[in-house]
């Protein structure tokens, strides 16, 4: 994959989950350097998985289980994500979010 | 000295500075990156982190018999009496 | 004027862009009205019309699976109610909904403007 078509890619994905992200809340993380990472990972992730999977959830092989994973997976983790303000990878964090460095991988385990 | 094991995966930002701050801190570790295991190794790593930590979602560290889930310094300075962690 | 094969007679804001007896319960059919594809699903006796897009990677809708009022996208089993357009998961996330209904032998969609 030559990297004009990694970079292509990643800005489509970037435009259709902007508009999924909107509504429920959420914008993408200000920090550009973690964004452009996670989203090649993405990108990358679709050619070899077959979807843009959250690169930071070990995929199940279950279909079911998978497809919770990929990105935008907000709607299927909600009420955890709400809670740290910030998805598991932080590719998008609630929109009144400014300090990045506020935020912290919780585990749903500790927030029941 | 603390046996820690990480499952990790090659695609996580987090799991890479979860990783650092083992090495920074001079402490040997042993992490296994899920996603360049074959299906089978993947099977079991997936069963365990479900038992252990009912996620699986990575970095998920386990100090001897504390699992912390997620790049979280503070909590692994914790479980390895450090301090404060802090950077 | 026709579009995607479909006669079209405007009727104010209804278009006519099928017949009923192409549809039983279960049945979908995509058809075009200016450049939007809207998907016809007919579940208990009414016909319910869904923008053809899923709104989270564009993927074709007809190619879903539909399960009562539900339908599951095919590319990544995002689910969506018929009747609203709205996601099982989240109610703020919707695909665009078109009312229908049947005038005598045809299907009309009202469309915006």
């Amino acid at each position: 994959m030559s990297e004009r078509s990694i970079e292509a890619r990643k800005k489509q994905l970037m435009k259709m989950f902007q508009r999924v992200i909107d509504p429920l809340g959420y914008k993408f993380n200000p920090d550009n350097e973690l964004v452009d990472f996670i989203m090649e990972q993405e990108v990358k992730l679709e050619r070899e998985a077959g979807a843009p999977f959250c690169p930071c959830q070990a995929l199940p092989e279950r279909r079911e289980d998978r497809m919770k994973l990929v990105c935008p997976c907000i709607p299927y983790h909600r009420k955890h994500f709400d809670a740290m303000k910030a998805c598991w990878c932080q590719l998008y964090v609630h929109k009144d979010i400014t300090d990045t460095s506020q935020l912290e991988q919780i585990p749903i385990t500790e927030l029941e | 000295m603390a046996k820690i094991v990480m499952y990790t995966l090659s695609t996580c930002p987090w799991c890479k500075k979860a990783k650092t701050f083992f090495e920074e801190n001079d402490i040997t570790f042993e992490s296994i990156d899920y996603d360049l295991e074959d299906k089978e190794s993947q099977k079991e790593i997936i069963t365990k982190m479900k038992e252990l930590g009912g996620t699986t979602a990575t970095p998920f560290v386990i100090i001897d018999d504390i699992v912390i889930v997620g790049y979280r310094p503070k909590e692994y300075a914790k479980a390895l009496n450090l301090g404060d962690g802090s950077e | 004027m026709n579009a995607g094969g479909v006669n079209l007679k405007e009727n104010n804001k209804w278009v006519s862009v099928s017949v009923s007896s192409e549809f039983s319960d279960g049945s979908m059919k995509v058809v075009s009205v200016g450049d939007q594809r809207i998907l016809l699903i007919q579940v208990q006796g009414k016909i319910y019309g869904i923008e053809n897009t899923c709104i989270h990677m564009n993927c074709p809708m007809h190619r879903g699976l539909l399960e009562g009022y539900t339908i599951k996208c095919p590319c990544h089993d995002w689910e969506f109610d018929i009747r609203t357009g709205e996601h099982l998961m989240a109610d703020e996330l919707k695909i665009p909904v078109f009312e229908c209904k049947i005038d005598e032998n045809d299907v009309l969609i009202k469309m915006e403007g």
